[in-house]
């Protein structure tokens, strides 16, 4: 009977749509991200949550149908201003992407040359905002970052850190800030810069356990980064260090489950916790449609895509209602955002930067992973003094 | 200071040891047929990927699956043996660009398959550490690293023993005349090629085993293969071993001098050094290259 | 005859109707450019390889070189664009000096060698943070300017710019094959000790074409600067930039000038547009398979294998060989 009943509801959902477009209004929106390419992985994450966030706008607003329209940018900064040129000339009321400053900048230039909105989560860099484009938003920036890393260290009362970092670019900005606020905290601060293609750690950390001798090590890397760094200090366990920490793409249920033995203790940026626990009903509803759509729990990436695809379908319908839509209104509509989203509270400055954001922190345990930072996000206590060995 | 200096050079020399192992391959062929296979890196990096392979679907240990690993580099080997003989003209030139190609064919069909995601071993043991006094590493590290001296040293007497490894060395010194003394050029440049795939298998475990894999590794493998075997010179195993442990150490020194930020830059320059100022590298026969 | 006609024929299509055609759709538009801005390396590279007999694994080296003092002689010293892009040519020359004593290698080593300044360049640039922004890079360089109220930084306009540059390198490569130093290089392949006896210097020929190459791949490179308006290390000294341009000359015959342009525009329109889409990840395998097949099946290319065909070669001037004459 039950059973009967769902496939009601389930027929009743499929047709509603069918029913509905006939007098709804259809926009489109571009998205512009890396599918492929060295990428692939966070640009398909993201663009989970950007479908997510479309759907569920779709679902609460049968008279506005805002249609996705994709094209994957191969990590490549050339491919994306072509992806950008070739949604304008495709009629897109904005466009929602990139990953990396490094295509993000270009692309945002492209699409702000066309007079376009263009709304993204996955690029830190501060050169971003620095340029003080009209129609360039962002919704999290370095800054977060920073001031949840020096946050976490401040309440931990560490006196000195060991920044080990990629060379990379984003990995260099976020080190320096993180160096920056950690020094104006009166912590002694040493510097480790790593070329992206090394693999043995043990001569880096070994300088940090001999030479440093500091209470935490910091680590600004990226996955592979991650695991090396902690094998080595698995191997040459500094006395000293009471806590490792890393950035992004560390404290996800995906390190947890492949690398069970590095992970336990060690603190990464986390907007969810693990198993993914949401207590508002925005957050559900999010959580049970990613679910339903990808058969698996959503993670940060989705979580950042649903943000900003959700802000610009807000702000699309906004300004359609005022009839400033065709009349490049959208960017000030978007200016005009005071929301209390699911990374937190999001208000653009005129530079389009959100400095509201605030990351949190999060800490495997047991193979989950607890919220420990700050506390009124806390679901539950921090280990520490605790390392991975 | 001389703790750090110590254990760098334990690090480097551990690092050397894996870097033979996935150099002796490329030189090997080198040496016998003047090919540099430029697709080497990614046989090595595919047999890595075969020990992920193993233990993410059957669950075994990652050293279990060399087996599968050698017949997977051992058929790529012989496939590019194959394309490369079938060369008509300029050989030297053009096979480097066709290994290039299958370089190429080879990563992008690990990314296809495997997706861009990193790999590495699970398996419980494999990093705890090792100390030995003031030297420290990795279990994996250390067994790899004396996997690969018992590999070189069989290499070595192979070649210099047995009737194939004298074949191989007289194909190399001179192929037309080899030929007339009976040896069949084609079927001994076959076995370099199989021999270089062996090696490559165990390099492949060893890395998936110690490190971390993704498919853009393949290059810079073989880009290291192929600067140690310039250091070691043409046709020199123990050159090979001693370039290798030459890069590693270098390249661990640098970090802890100064910063890991030029490491790779002072190995390139190692390189170009060497190439410029001792033609036939540190232990190679004299033949020149220009 | 045939050649007097097809000229001025592609003259006229490539600067009076393609961009007619084509200007009102920028993503065609870009992808064309981009195909040109490959097409520009391409030439670069057949031009050292078939000239000066060297086959180079590392242009990506001057190309960044070249995209590097463009940009940052605009932006810090306020050079005009069109000026700054000649000073990155001249940069990835005066770059290319480092190479020198790679030119007594043979083949392969030397291939490998020019492979390693492209990784030493990419990490200074890394590492000289107060010029070159470091890992950050470079974002606002500026665009082509408008000269006489016609602005080239449209997409039409950048267009017309990368056009003209890889036709006029066209013209230098055509000019120096067929003078008499060309004629001495092309020989210098076959033998160069008979060319040392003839009285042509070799070496400084050669080192003259590797300064040639490496100005027109940093001119390139520059332009591409310009177009993009960003740089940073691992971008300008990609190996995208050595992969593309060798599997584009290769496929098109680089023995030929015709091979690497035709090459480049056909091989990365139909990626874009074709394989891309029937393989999203790791659609470059086709890159290697092209390589591949042509290296065994093809290994003067396309171009003169459409020559043989359709017999387009006539008997005079001595086109019989394919590698030594290919106007055709």
């Amino acid at each position: 009977m039950k059973s009967i009943l769902r496939q009601i509801v389930a027929l009743l959902l499929l047709l509603a749509p069918g029913l509905s477009t006939a007098d709804a209004k259809e926009f489109l929106l571009g998205a512009e991200l890396p599918l492929t390419g060295s990428l692939a992985r966070v640009g398909n994450g993201t663009l989970e949550g950007i479908t997510v966030g479309v759907e569920i706008f779709n679902r609460h607003n049968p008279s506005h149908k805002v249609k996705l329209v994709t094209i994957d940018d191969e990590s490549s900064p050339a491919k994306a201003v072509a992806a950008v040129e070739k949604l304008a000339s495709q009629g897109v009321v904005a466009i929602t992407g990139g990953y990396g400053s490094n295509i993000i900048g270009p692309a945002s230039d492209a699409a702000n040359k066309a007079g376009l909105v263009y709304m993204t989560s996955g690029g830190v860099g501060n050169e971003l905002t620095a340029r003080g484009l009209k129609h360039f938003f962002r919704t999290n920036g370095s800054a977060g970052y920073t001031k949840a890393m020096a946050g976490l260290f401040t309440d931990m009362g560490i006196k000195s850190v060991s920044i080990v970092y990629s060379t990379k670019e984003a990995t260099t900005e976020l080190a320096n800030d993180v160096a920056k606020a950690m020094r104006a905290r009166k912590a002694k601060v040493a510097m480790h810069p790593f070329d992206p293609t090394i693999t043995d750690f043990k001569p880096i950390i070994n300088k940090v356990k001999l030479q440093d001798r500091s209470e935490a090590i910091a680590m600004v890397g990226y996955e592979n980064d991650y695991v090396g760094i902690l094998r080595a200090a698995k191997v040459l366990r500094p006395a000293t260090v009471k806590a490792v920490v890393g950035v992004w793409s560390l404290a996800t249920p995906k390190m947890a489950a492949d690398f069970p033995d590095l992970m336990p203790n060690v603190y990464g940026t986390a907007m969810l916790p693990y198993p993914a626990g949401f207590r508002t009903a925005e957050g559900k509803e999010f959580a049970d449609s990613y679910k339903r759509l990808y058969r698996k729990e959503p993670d940060y990436l989705g979580q950042f895509g649903y943000v900003q695809a959700q802000i610009l379908c807000e702000a699309i319908k906004r300004a359609d209602a005022k009839g400033t839509l065709a009349k490049g209104g959208l960017a000030d509509e978007v200016r005009r955002t005071r929301l209390n989203t699911l990374i937190g509270q999001v208000a653009f400055d005129k530079n389009g930067d959100n400095p509201l954001f605030q990351q949190r922190m999060g800490q495997h345990q047991n193979g989950r992973i607890i919220i420990v930072w700050p506390k009124e996000s806390a679901t539950g206590k921090m280990n520490y003094p605790a390392v991975p060995w | 200071m001389t703790a750090l200096i110590l254990q760098s050079l334990y690090s480097g020399l551990l690092s050397g040891g894996s870097y033979a192992l996935i150099a002796l391959g490329l030189a090997l062929v080198f040496g016998t047929m003047k090919i540099i296979n430029l697709a080497h890196g990614e046989m090595v990096l595919l047999s890595a990927y075969m020990a992920y392979v193993m233990e993410n679907r059957l669950a075994v240990n990652p050293l279990l699956a060399t087996p599968l690993a050698l017949v997977v580099a051992c058929l790529i080997a012989v496939v590019v043996y194959f394309l490369v003989s079938r060369i008509s003209r300029n050989r030297e030139l053009n096979s480097l660009i066709l290994t290039f190609g299958i370089g190429i064919i080879l990563t992008n069909a690990a990314l296809i398959i495997w997706s861009a995601d990193i790999h590495s071993t699970s398996a419980p043991g494999f990093q705890e550490p090792v100390v030995l006094g003031p030297l420290y590493s990795m279990r994996s590290e250390l067994g790899f690293f004396v996997a690969s001296m018992v590999l070189v040293a069989a290499l070595w007497w192979w070649l210099s023993r047995s009737w194939y490894g004298r074949a191989v060395r007289a194909v190399s010194s001179n192929r037309d005349a080899a030929k007339l003394m009976g040896i069949n050029p084609h079927r001994t440049e076959v076995v370099s090629f199989v021999v270089a795939g062996i090696l490559a298998s165990v390099a492949g475990v060893a890395i998936y085993s110690t490190g971390v894999i993704q498919p853009a590794l393949g290059a810079s493998l073989t880009t290291k293969a192929f600067i140690i075997t310039v250091l070691a010179g043409i046709g020199s195993i123990p050159g090979v071993l001693v370039g290798a442990v030459l890069i590693g150490v270098v390249e661990a020194l640098t970090v802890t001098l100064y910063s890991s930020a030029i490491q790779e830059l002072t190995g390139m320059a190692l390189f170009l050094l060497v190439l410029f100022v001792l033609p036939n590298g540190l232990f190679g026969a004299a033949r020149r290259r220009g | 005859m045939r050649v007097r006609v097809l000229i001025p024929l592609l003259v006229i299509v490539l600067y009076g109707v393609v961009p007619f055609a084509l200007a009102g759709n920028n993503y065609v538009m870009s992808i064309l450019v981009a195909a040109l801005i490959i097409a520009g390396v391409a030439l670069a590279w057949a031009l050292l390889g078939n000239l000066g007999g060297m086959v180079s694994f590392g242009h990506a080296a001057f190309f960044g070189v070249g995209s590097y003092i463009s940009a940052i002689v605009t932006m810090k010293l306020g050079v005009p664009v069109f000026a700054a892009m000649l000073l990155g040519g001249a940069g990835a020359a005066v770059a290319a000096v480092a190479v020198l004593p790679a030119l007594r290698l043979s083949g392969p080593y030397f291939a490998l060698a020019v492979l390693a300044y492209a990784h030493i360049f990419k990490i200074l640039a890394t590492e000289f943070t107060t010029i070159t922004g470091g890992a950050g890079g470079i974002l606002g360089i500026p665009t082509l300017p408008r000269v006489l109220g016609y602005d080239f930084g449209s997409k039409v306009g950048g267009y017309l710019v990368i056009v003209t540059i890889v036709l006029l390198f066209a013209l230098v490569y055509a000019r120096i094959r067929n003078s008499y130093y060309g004629y001495a290089l092309r020989a210098m392949h076959d033998s160069e000790d008979a060319t040392r006896v003839v009285g042509v210097h070799s070496t400084l020929l050669k080192a003259l074409m590797l300064f040639l190459s490496a100005f027109m791949t940093g001119v390139v490179g520059a332009f591409n600067a310009h177009c993009i308006n960003f740089l940073e290390p691992d971008y300008a000294f990609s190996s995208g930039w050595t992969m593309l341009p060798v599997v584009a000359a290769i496929f098109g015959g680089y023995r030929t000038l015709t091979g690497p342009l035709v090459g480049a525009v056909v091989v990365y329109t139909v990626d874009q547009l074709v394989f891309k889409s029937l393989i999203p990840s790791g659609h470059q395998i086709i890159f290697g398979v092209l390589l591949g097949v042509m290296i065994l099946f093809a290994p003067d290319g396309l171009i003169p294998l459409l020559a043989k065909k359709l017999q387009w070669v006539r008997q005079p001037r001595g086109c019989r060989d394919p590698r030594t004459e290919s106007v055709c």
